[in-house]
């Protein structure tokens, strides 16, 4: 943006020259004003001072209100105790994560979400593949749309009312059971509910459409023509999908599968709700520290820095990896 | 491609489709069940599920409270994502991307560490559990959808508009505010019915954040730990339909603005 302090502000709107200048609109009125002008001169001075302005508070911002919460947890993972007692000053200690390496019961629900997560973000991407390729090759261009918005209700119901719906299609009375029944394939309903294979349908449930969006705007924008050549040229349809259309979606599986993993180490409601005690999720561990008066705060905070770290650090490296793949196919 | 790879694929799709709609759709039947007792079959209806639900003081509060929640959280998010926007798009500055990394870092922390780091910073400004401290954890955690979608619509601003609007003697104040804002509407209207279901759907902040007061989402989990009941599907199919409501009035309009525009 160029600056000119010196041009005259605020002149009227160019589509009202005609009316007489008492009866300009309030857009002129406000920017012919003495006192805004003397404002404007100030504020925009220098381009300097105007970038200044602009930038001063989402610097700010994005500092405090972002960042601050998160270095706030790993300042709180080295206190000794929290709050500080009233005494002496804050000592800082490591004890919070000794606690997580000596005492085996906090590294199996931390190993377990890691590999649920990783496990449920590999089925999830097996079973949105497939629609997303349906879904922007083999539908019409106005119905994509259509679809498209349906797909998106369930996505905008929050995560209790759809672990909710869940819990309707698989109890013991459920809308699996019955049909089960009737279909003469069970005569006891089969407990669904509680297991690994509860919380797994209702995982996927809430996160396929993290996975289904970035797959289909990565499958459409690849163009019909490239199959088609690669047809030509004998290409059967397993060595097409293999050698054409998978790698260059391997962005879309890239973003989609970062998204489901971060996000689905992050669900607490779900698990409390359809998981039993052999799927205890780290999120209920750490949320454990959180129920309890301040002093085990230390530790809860130290728990999610380890998860946070992490669950980054596998998303990061899985990142890489599909970047260096990527840039394969592209040479 | 043969037939039979054909016929599997849209069978996926198909059961993709049903998988996603059946469970909702068996919950909202299941609210018209006439017996306490969830579960099939269902042998007599009833509404008095949805005429309790109505007449619920408690829910109605909440319902209340949640949605106040939601309207000032999406106001702040709206404001600072733009805002942000402003700043980072076309624009080139020292440390542009490490404004660009934190504008985006709250979209990619788990649900439950967010919740929790904003437990600990809550404290750290003595701010007590209640509704301050869910609507800035709300309105942090959606900035940056707000600021992406601000960001794709102003790239495609012409800079010639704000160039002559300049000519004509506009200053960068009111240029933004007559020409660059209004160009913004369509993607403003859809970030801010996002943020709003966003916000209004949130559990996991609003549970660790909250005070006495519970939340929509909140009050439907306590009711579900002590047992289903067909009253928690009418206030959720209450939800489902609003929810639903909102979404796609606000998908209609801005893509018709955007034609427009």
């Amino acid at each position: 943006m160029t600056d000119s302090p010196t041009s005259p502000v605020g002149a009227p709107p160019s589509n009202t020259p005609a009316r007489p200048q008492g009866r300009a609109t309030l857009w002129g009125r406000l920017g012919t004003s003495p006192g805004y002008q003397r404002m404007v001169r100030f504020l925009f001075a220098s381009p300097r001072r105007q970038f200044w302005l602009l930038a001063a508070f989402p610097i700010f911002w994005v500092f405090f209100t972002h960042l601050g919460p998160i270095l706030q947890m790993l300042n709180v993972s080295f206190m000794e105790s929290y709050p500080p007692s009233v005494n002496n000053s804050q000592a800082y200690t490591l004890a919070s994560y000794e606690r997580f390496f000596q005492e085996p019961i906090y590294r199996m629900p931390f190993l377990r979400t890691l590999v649920f997560a990783s496990v449920l973000t590999f089925a999830t991407l097996l079973i949105t593949y497939p629609v997303a390729y349906v879904l922007a090759r083999h539908v019409k261009r106005d119905n994509q749309m259509i679809l498209l918005l349906l797909l998106l209700i369930p996505f905008w119901v929050g995560e209790i009312v759809r672990t909710y719906a869940i819990m309707i299609l698989l109890g013991n009375n459920g809308a699996l059971n019955l049909l089960l029944k009737t279909l003469g394939l069970i005569e006891r309903p089969i407990p669904f509910m509680y297991t690994g294979f509860s919380l797994s349908v209702g995982i996927i449930y809430l996160t396929a459409l993290y996975m289904l969006l970035p797959l289909y705007s990565a499958l459409e924008k690849i163009p019909a023509s490239y199959s088609e050549a690669a047809a030509d040229l004998g290409a059967g349809a397993w060595t097409r999908f293999r050698r054409v259309t998978l790698p260059l979606s391997l962005e879309g599986i890239s973003s989609g599968a970062t998204l489901v993993f971060l996000i689905s180490t992050g669900y607490y409601a779900t698990p409390v709700l359809l998981g039993g005690p052999s799927t205890t999720v780290f999120a209920e561990t750490v949320a454990g520290f959180f129920h309890v008066a301040g002093d085990e705060w230390p530790t809860g905070a130290a728990f999610s820095v380890l998860m946070l770290l992490t669950a980054l650090m596998i998303t990061g490296a899985f990142m890489r990896v599909m970047k260096y793949l990527s840039a394969r196919v592209v040479k | 491609m043969t037939r039979s790879t054909r016929i599997m694929l849209s069978v996926i799709f198909w059961a993709f489709l049903v998988y996603l709609f059946v469970p909702l759709i068996l919950m909202i039947v299941m609210g018209f069940k006439d017996s306490k007792f969830i579960g099939f079959p269902i042998r007599s209806w009833t509404l008095q599920w949805y005429l309790g639900v109505l007449q619920d003081g408690q829910v109605l509060r909440t319902f209340t409270y949640s949605t106040l929640i939601a309207v000032s959280s999406t106001v702040v998010s709206l404001i600072m994502g733009t805002w942000i926007a402003v700043l980072l798009e076309g624009r080139k500055f020292f440390g542009r991307a490490v404004i660009l990394a934190l504008t985006l870092l709250p979209a990619i922390v788990p649900g439950v560490i967010s919740a929790i780091s904003f437990r600990i910073f809550a404290r750290f400004l003595e701010i007590e559990p209640g509704m301050l401290a869910i609507v800035l954890s709300h309105a942090v955690h959606n900035v940056p959808f707000v600021a992406l979608v601000v960001m794709a619509r102003l790239s495609s601003l012409p800079q010639s508009h704000i160039e002559a609007a300049r000519d004509l003697g506009a200053d960068p104040l009111i240029a933004f505010l007559r020409v660059t804002l209004p160009y913004l509407r369509p993607a403003l209207i859809g970030a801010a019915v996002f943020c709003l279901l966003l916000s209004f759907d949130d559990f996991v902040r609003s549970y660790f954040l909250g005070g006495y007061e519970p939340t929509l989402p909140v009050l439907i989990f306590a009711k579900l730990r002590s047992g289903m009941s067909p009253e928690i599907n009418a206030i959720s199919t209450v939800v489902l339909i609003l929810t639903a409501v909102l979404g796609l009035w606000a998908e209609r309009s801005s893509r018709k603005m955007q034609k427009g525009a």
